[in-house]
Parts: C-alpha cells; sequence; structure tokens
C-alpha cells in the first residue's frame, strides 16, 4: 500500500488527526453536562465503527448489533448494580439488588446465592473486574459462536440480516422475561460509579469523558490499522465477491467469523462504557429500532468508511439533540431525519464520507490519482 | 386444545395477512419494505378516520383501506423505491426512512407544524377501531366457543390469498410479475414493461397492508408505533416460507401461528415468540433459501 503517495491518504490522515484533535479538546469547550452527552455520542461512534467494520469491509449487514451492545452494558451495569447504595441499604450484609429484594418472597433469604431462582448467576458480578471483563469477553464469544454457524454454512446477505435481527429479538424477550434476574422491562437502573483502583469515576466529570473518547480513539486507530493488512485485505476481497476468494483458496468464513467477533466486541466495549455514562442498561438497547439506528448512522457517515461512520454517529446525535430542543423543530424533527435519511440513501449512497472524498478528489492543487473503475474498487474504503 | 389451535390460526393468519403483501414485493421486486408495517398502521388508521368522519362501517372501510394504502404505496414506490431496484439492502434503509417518516406525520396529524396541517380526531392518542356488534359475540357450537371476529379474519385472509392466487397464477397481470420474479432482464427483453408491472405489484402489496391494518385494529388499539412489530414477524414469515413463494408463505404464516399460540398457552407470550424467532432462526440456518422456494436463474 502506497500511504500518503496521493491527495486522498493525506486527506484521509488530516481527516483523522482533526476528528482526535476534536475529541481530545472538547472538554475545553462544554460544560461537563453536554460533556456527558458528547461521550454517549463517541460511545455511538464506536458503534458506527463496529458496523463500518461488518457492514462497509466484510460486507456482513448485523442488523442485530444490539445485542451486543447490550450484553455488554448489562455485563457492567450488574457489577455496577451490586455497587451503587440502594442495593447496599438493604440490611442485608452482602448487597443485594433491591428489585430482587422487592420481588422476594417473605422469608426468603436476602442472599444473592439463592434469593430468587437464578440469582446466583450474579455471585461472579460483586467483583467489578469480573462485569468489565466479561462485557467484552460474552459479546466476542457468542459472536464467534453465531459467526462461526452462520457463515460455515454459507448463509449470506439479506438472510444474516435477518437472522441477526431475529436474534437480538429473542434475547431482548428472554432477558425481559426473566424479570426476577434482570428486572425485565425496567432494565438495570440506580447503578453505582465505576470505582477502578479506588478512583470514582463520576459521570459528569472530565476524567470520565477521557475514560470514554480515549478508547474511542483507541479502537479507531486500531480497526484502521487491521483493514490494511493482509487480513483486512483479503476481508474486502471476499466481500466483493465471496467465490473468488475461495477459490483463491482463502478460508472466507474463517475471515468472516473473525471480523463479526471483533465487530461484536467493540460493540460489548461500546454497552460497557455507554452505562458508565449513561448510568443505566435496558432492554431498549436491544430493540429493532435501536439497532437499525446505528446502520443508519454508518450509512449517513459512510459505510466504508471507519471514520465517516464514527462521524455519523456523533453528528446524527449531536443535530438530534440540539432539533429536539428548538422549539420550532421540537415536534418534527424525527420526521426530518427520516427524510433526510432517504435523500442520503438516495443521493449520497457512499455516506459523508463518499461525498468528501469526490470534493477533495476535484481540488485542484496536489497529485491527482488516476481514477480508473478497477481504482475504485479496489479502494471502496476511503 | 381445538380452542388453542383455533387462537394459533387466528395468528396465523393475520400473519399471513402482513406476509403476503411483503412476500409479493420482496419476491417481485426484491424490495425489502420496512415501511410495510407504516402501510398496515395507515389501513388501521383509515377505518379509525372513516368511523370518525363519515360514521362509517369497519367492514366498508376495508375497502377504503385498500385503495388509500395501495395510494400511498405506489407513491413511494415512484418517489423512492423506484431508484433503488438491484440494491436491496439500500431499500431496506430507505424504507426505514419512509417508515419513521410515515409514523411521525400520523403523530404530529400529518402536520409539520410550519405547514400547519392538522386532521382533527387522528395523532399520537390510542384510538379504538369498534367491531359490528354481530362479529362480537361468541356462540357455543357443540362445546366449542366460536369467536366470530377471529373467524371473520381467518375468512377474509383465505379469500385475499384467493385472490392473490388468482391474480398470480390466472391472469396476465400476474404471468407478468412472475416473469419479473424469475428475470427481471429478460422480462424486459420480452416486452414486458417492467416498471409498470413493479409499480402495480408494490401498490397491490400496500393494499394488503391496509387492508390487514382494519383486521389489527379490531385487536389492538391503534397507535403510530403498531406497525413497527408486525414488519418483522412478517419478514420471518416470508423468509421461512420462501421468497416468493404463496404456498411457503401460506405454510409458514400458520406454522409459525400455531407454534405461538401452543407455546403462549403452556407458557407467556413473551416466551412464545422467543421460541418461535429461534426456530426461525434454526430454520433460516438449515434451509436459506426458505422451505418451499424454486430454483432462480
Amino acid at each position: 500500500m502506497r500511504l500518503f503517495s496521493d491527495r486522498h491518504h493525506v486527506a484521509e490522515l488530516l481527516a483523522y488527526l482533526a476528528f482526535i484533535a476534536v475529541v481530545l479538546a472538547m472538554p475545553a469547550m462544554m460544560d461537563v453536562f453536554w460533556l456527558n452527552r458528547f461521550a454517549k455520542y463517541l460511545v455511538y461512534g464506536m458503534l458506527g465503527i463496529a458496523i463500518a467494520l461488518s457492514w462497509g469491509y466484510a460486507g456482513v449487514l448485523n442488523l442485530g448489533q444490539g445485542l451486543f451492545f447490550g450484553l455488554g452494558a448489562y455485563m457492567v451495569a450488574m457489577s455496577l448494580k451490586l455497587q451503587s447504595y440502594t442495593s447496599l441499604q438493604q440490611g442485608s450484609d452482602r448487597p443485594v439488588p433491591d428489585f430482587m429484594l422487592w420481588n422476594a418472597e417473605p422469608g426468603a433469604p436476602t442472599e444473592l446465592c439463592c434469593i430468587t431462582p437464578g440469582s446466583w448467576l450474579w455471585l461472579p458480578f460483586q467483583t467489578t473486574w469480573f462485569g468489565i471483563v466479561m462485557a467484552i469477553v460474552v459479546p466476542t464469544v457468542i459472536a464467534y459462536a453465531i459467526g462461526s454457524a452462520i457463515f460455515r454454512l454459507r448463509v449470506s446477505g439479506v438472510y444474516v440480516a435477518i437472522i441477526t435481527l431475529a436474534l437480538v429479538l429473542l434475547v431482548r424477550l428472554l432477558i425481559i422475561d426473566f424479570q426476577p434476574i434482570t428486572n425485565g422491562f425496567n432494565g438495570l437502573t440506580d447503578l453505582g460509579w465505576l470505582t477502578v483502583g479506588g478512583f470514582e469515576f463520576d459521570p459528569y466529570m472530565v476524567e470520565t469523558y477521557y475514560l470514554i473518547a480515549v478508547p474511542t480513539i483507541v479502537v479507531l486507530l486500531l480497526a484502521r490499522a487491521l483493514v490494511a493488512t493482509r487480513a483486512g485485505l483479503i476481508l474486502q476481497s471476499t466481500r466483493d465477491d465471496a467465490n473468488r476468494a475461495r477459490y483463491l483458496g482463502f478460508d472466507v468464513a474463517g475471515y468472516q467469523v473473525f471480523f463479526f467477533a471483533v465487530s461484536a466486541a467493540i460493540a460489548g466495549l461500546a454497552g460497557m462504557l455507554y452505562v458508565v455514562a449513561a448510568e443505566f442498561a435496558s432492554p431498549t438497547f436491544m430493540d429493532l429500532t435501536f439497532s437499525i439506528s446505528m446502520v443508519v448512522w454508518a450509512a449517513v457517515g459512510g459505510r466504508s468508511s471507519l471514520l465517516g461512520a464514527a462521524i455519523g454517529a456523533v453528528l446524527i446525535n449531536t443535530i438530534e439533540a440540539t432539533a429536539s430542543e428548538t422549539e420550532m423543530l421540537q415536534e418534527s424533527w424525527r420526521a426530518i431525519i427520516g427524510l433526510v435519511f432517504v435523500l442520503v440513501v438516495l443521493f449520497l449512497p457512499r455516506g459523508l464520507a463518499g461525498l468528501s472524498h469526490d470534493i477533495v478528489a476535484r481540488l485542484p492543487f496536489g497529485k491527482r490519482r488516476r481514477e480508473t473503475a478497477a481504482g475504485a474498487v479496489a479502494n471502496p474504503a476511503e | 386444545m381445538a380452542d388453542i389451535l383455533f387462537i394459533g390460526l387466528s395468528l396465523g393468519s393475520i400473519l399471513l395477512l402482513i406476509a403476503l403483501g411483503l412476500m409479493i414485493t420482496y419476491g417481485a421486486m426484491g424490495v425489502i419494505n420496512m415501511a410495510h408495517g407504516e402501510l398496515v398502521m395507515i389501513g388501521a388508521y383509515t377505518a379509525v378516520w372513516c368511523g370518525l368522519l363519515f360514521d362509517m362501517n369497519m367492514l366498508i372501510a376495508i375497502p377504503v383501506a385498500f385503495v388509500v394504502a395501495g395510494a400511498l404505496g405506489l407513491l413511494i414506490e415512484r418517489l423512492v423505491i423506484r431508484h433503488l431496484y438491484g440494491r436491496i439492502l439500500d431499500t431496506l434503509l430507505a424504507t426505514w426512512g419512509i417508515a419513521i417518516l410515515i409514523q411521525q406525520a400520523i403523530r404530529l396529524q400529518f402536520g409539520l407544524t410550519f405547514f400547519d396541517v392538522n386532521v382533527p380526531g387522528l395523532g399520537p392518542g390510542l384510538q379504538n377501531l369498534s367491531v359490528p356488534h354481530w362479529l362480537n359475540r361468541p356462540f357455543d357450537v357443540g362445546g366449542f366457543t366460536v369467536q366470530p371476529y377471529r373467524s371473520f379474519i381467518i375468512a377474509l385472509t383465505l379469500v385475499l390469498v384467493a385472490v392473490t392466487w388468482w391474480l398470480m397464477y390466472r391472469t396476465r397481470f400476474g404471468i407478468q410479475v412472475r416473469a419479473i420474479m424469475r428475470n427481471p432482464q429478460m422480462a424486459a427483453a420480452c416486452g414486458i414493461n417492467v416498471k409498470r408491472i413493479s409499480a402495480l405489484t408494490f401498490a397491490y402489496g400496500s393494499g394488503l397492508a391496509g387492508v390487514a391494518g382494519v383486521m389489527m385494529g379490531g385487536f389492538k388499539t391503534v397507535s403510530p408505533e403498531m406497525g413497527q412489530a408486525l414488519v418483522v414477524d412478517g419478514f420471518l414469515v416470508v423468509v421461512v416460507g420462501g421468497v416468493g413463494s404463496l404456498l411457503g408463505t401460506v405454510v409458514a404464516a400458520g406454522g409459525l401461528g400455531e407454534i405461538n399460540g401452543v407455546v403462549a398457552s403452556i407458557t407467556n407470550d413473551i416466551l412464545a415468540r422467543a421460541v418461535m424467532y429461534g426456530l426461525v432462526i434454526a430454520l433460516i440456518m438449515w434451509r436459506p433459501a426458505g422451505l418451499f422456494s424454486f430454483k432462480q436463474r
């Protein structure tokens, strides 16, 4: 790969640097209230990166990314729930989630082991580190298992989308149905703050912002490095023509499973960080609407550009938040978002990243790369 | 047991009503229409509106809803879908945007505030559709309680399936639609006006959604969100049955409806749906092309 050999690479590099600079400088521009919000949008940006990896690079449209986000969120939320003072105030010597006590039968033991059937599942979450590690491990393992099953059977395209969609709804229903240990529809609320090495991360604090911003930048850069590796290139050839890649002797399913799992790990991390900033986890994370929204953000930003997808997510959410607070737009902003979305799919199928790519190509200075049809196919990632 | 099977059958026929339209548009044109649920919702609102403004009976509202939803479908096809043929995942995304748009338009009573359009009687409030008395009185036949409204839905579904079958397999229009399903280029080369037939097909599928909406209105409260949950179930039916297969869609809808009904009677509604989703995932993995599918190309 000829890095920085033409204006597109220079433009890409500048865009990455600008994004990182803006993200790091944000605390200087905003109060803590907005900073907390912006941290959540960065988490959405991470989800955009996860979608771009699996959709833009692997060609696998996952309509159930909320599953991995939600699992990550629930894992860490279980730990933080046991750290919260509402669960400490309940009179038992070890903390028990308050909703379990409300629902417990009178006279039942108020211990995590046996307050309700299945409540022993919460036992290891008494260690916060367990929740943090599981927030990444559980989504990755589940994605690996599902991915192996789907891709080895050569399920592709729309069918992957439908399977993932059914899956996220299935898990959502299970979480709602296992009310005694998950608090059902209400989700886990009244969480404690994340405490690492004696330091408490108050969600409305600059340190907490960096706790979210730095991993976002790291994930962005790692993902960018990953797609430039040999594995990433093989993956893109798989997306463009799976059979061709198979003929060339590549283990197509293996690469797809790997990237599916990486994308799930990123989503799990995003879910975990979201809980730190938002202080709750609920089944709405696994709603169809949320999973499709992520895809929408990535599409608006540019599905095959990692940075574009991240910026798309941050941008749409910031605009939504601003619009919903502007009096004139208060009622119609959702409709406008819907309209914008239709227009993007119709007129900007490569999203904002594609648009800026075209603009860079028209700039009058710098070395012009020869734009051939083959070149455009080989490098759709910009 | 007969009661449970009967409930399963009526669940299945509602699934079928919704899936029928999706099957036609997906099978014929490769369009995943996420706004289908909103067309169902429009059908339900049309019935509400007919009742409010013209004091119209629910039964008379059925053809009106068919026309209204069909016309809206035609509009969507003309404005958006026409430009997206062959980009199947993009149709999914664009129609999702349309779904949001329609939902909000209804919630604001068509009134994007600055246009200042207001239609009284609609809006975000939950509506109820009154089912005619004679459809609401259960009666006993030999120890078996007959629910007239559920029976009516099953009967209407059967009629619509028959009409669709007739349209697809016994008319010139149907031959052209099936030709487009198999190979649009070849069909165009043979002189079929693919654009026109596709638009009509989409309008017909949308019309069926409108009718499904009127039926749903008799069951559930009519609200702007009612469509969203339906479209997913409809899709699962279409995919399990085999894209473009009328028989497959009927069998899949019946099967999933029965499973849902039976499991719900043993455990609860939530778990029943979870079991249904699990089964669908297993089925798609086992036979990605669906239970009844014709060989393409």
